[in-house]
């Protein structure tokens, strides 16, 4: 499916069309459109409960969708098996919200997981790769630490580079800087906007709270309420907009539309 | 309207409305029995998938030998201190007590024979089998457990790695394997327990020990053991992998599983104990 984001003039690299999809008798999605720009970080906002986790998911094909369609390249995952869903996730990084690095393992071994498993490597290559991306996130000389020894910014990192390590097409961020004190939300922002510009042919996702960062390095922002996108644009849009919906948000306001 | 007071009895409703309202009540009572029968049969849906998916698992590469023998040696060898020391005491309180009994009509040279025939077709199985169902399979399912509250299970699916394979498949085979191992280890040193306590303390006859303890112990009955011991390695094995996978609800969610686990697996054993023990010879 080949169509272009109408915000950033890159052609899609995941589309969503009309999904919807259902907990129970929480209908979380309800007909959620979103191209996501192909080399450009697009990020995600809305309240929690709005469905931002799940839109994630969605894609990796880690949950399906009730109805609705969803492409990422040329694939639509919703009309493949599970063998194949599995073929398009190693086509993605995925940075967890706490991380969720393996507890057993130490840093060095979190980052070569995903070569370990899925490349043919020598055991050099892998000390190579795994050493190089320690640098770029700042994080020399902790290889031999446990996650347990991490603070919550450094499993962070660790967490990026591992998602790195395969040089994904798509990075996704579930909300990278959540738990992280302010200057260590600026480093994180920092990363993800060098991350970006060291790979310039990544997709990026972000789900973010983070309306400081969401305004700096995003090219092009998405706003989830009630499971579809109220708004979308880009950063100067959303800066420059008088909406209420944006308003409350970037205010953090209690009076408005979105009710607490 | 009076306000009642804390010391008053609760007044019933008149017997009238109670009569009325009886079959009310047992329609209620009926369909609570019912809702909690299909969380039961959810439940075990779910068991039997994981079970399933295990076994199917055996035969799927990749086989990542290094967590498999990793497992032996946490589920097997890490055992083998609470397995020795459990085999031999209750091999030497077994031996006492049936000691005292039969010399109450003199057949204490039946002692070594009846030690030998307890110990292997239902002692060793079974105590082997709650012994590191507590051990082992309340880790197990604490391990999954929080790796699933912490997203570590999901990472791996976001890895395009099966964590079925990964993490339940050398569970589940290093339960099946160890158990009969640590069960055979179990019925010889219990008897080596029997042994020392009927020979240097109870100052039995050797030769009256050892020749009944062959005579009795049958090849069939070591096997028959082994067989149960099989079966309860996995039981334990996909109970705590079951467990620990679909853990909800953060640390409180983690010590039900754990709980759970091990009083499902333990009831589980000693059900199927009786079960095997009927079908076989």
């Amino acid at each position: 499916m080949t169509e272009i984001d109408p915000i950033t003039g890159q052609p899609a690299a995941i589309v969503y069309r009309d999904v919807h999809k259902s907990f129970g008798q929480f209908h979380i999605l309800r007909g959620l459109n979103l191209t996501v720009p192909r080399g450009r970080i697009t990020v995600i906002i809305g309240r929690s409960g709005t469905g931002k986790s799940v839109t994630i998911k969605h894609v990796m094909g880690l949950m399906r969708p009730d109805k609705g369609r969803i492409w990422v390249g040329e694939d639509e995952l919703t009309a493949m098996n599970d063998r194949d869903l599995r073929t398009v996730r190693t086509r993605f990084g995925v940075v967890f919200q706490h991380a969720a690095l393996f507890d057993s393992m130490n840093v060095f071994e979190n980052i070569a997981f995903p070569l370990r498993e899925h490349e043919r490597r020598t055991e050099r290559e892998v000390q190579a790769r795994v050493y190089q991306l320690l640098a770029s996130v700042g994080l020399q000389g902790s290889e031999g630490k446990m996650p347990s020894e991490l603070s919550g910014g450094m499993a962070k990192r660790v967490g990026l580079a591992r998602a790195l390590v395969r040089n994904p097409e798509f990075l996704l961020y579930d909300e990278p800087t959540t738990g992280l004190d302010p200057i260590l939300t600026a480093a994180m922002d920092h990363l993800i906007a060098e991350t970006q510009r060291a790979h310039p042919s990544l997709t990026s996702l972000i789900i973010s709270h983070d309306m400081h960062a969401v305004l700096t390095i995003a090219d092009k922002i998405v706003m989830l309420f009630d499971g579809v996108v109220a708004h979308e644009g880009t950063p100067d849009y959303f800066r420059n907009s008088d909406d209420a919906l944006i308003r409350q948000f970037l205010t953090g306001s209690l009076d408005g539309p979105m009710k607490v | 309207m009076t306000i009642p007071s804390a010391g008053d009895v609760p007044v019933l409703p008149p017997l009238w409305l109670r009569v009325v309202l009886l079959p009310v009540r047992l329609i209620e009572m009926l369909g609570a029995w019912v809702l909690s029968f299909r969380e039961v049969a959810e439940e075990t849906g779910r068991w039997a998938r994981i079970f399933a998916m295990g076994l199917l698992n055996f035969f799927i590469p990749p086989f990542r030998l290094r967590l498999i023998i990793g497992q032996c040696e946490f589920i097997g060898v890490q055992s083998l201190p609470i397995i020795l020391l459990a085999s031999a005491f209750t091999g030497a309180v077994f031996t006492l007590q049936s000691y005292r009994a039969f010399a109450l009509f003199g057949a204490e040279a039946m002692v070594g024979g009846t030690v030998g025939v307890a110990l292997t077709r239902e002692l060793g199985p079974t105590l082997t089998g709650l012994l590191v169902t507590g051990r082992a399979g309340s880790a197990i399912a604490a391990e999954l457990g929080s790796m699933r509250v912490t997203e570590q299970i999901d990472a791996l699916d976001a890895m395009a790695v099966d964590p079925v394979n990964y993490l339940v498949k050398p569970r589940m085979l290093a339960s099946l394997l160890m158990m009969p191992l640590l069960t055979a280890t179990f019925d010889f040193v219990g008897v080596a327990g029997s042994y020392i306590v009927g020979i240097y303390m109870l100052r039995m006859s050797e030769p009256d020990f050892m020749v009944r303890l062959r005579d009795w112990v049958d090849w069939d009955d070591i096997w028959g053991g082994l067989l149960k011991a099989t079966v309860f390695g996995l039981i334990m094995g996909s109970v705590a992998c079951y467990k620990g996978f679909y853990t909800r609800g953060g640390a409180k969610g983690v010590g039900v599983a754990t709980t759970t686990s091990v009083v499902v697996s333990s009831v589980a054993i000693l059900i199927a104990n009786f079960f095997i023990a009927w079908a076989l010879p």
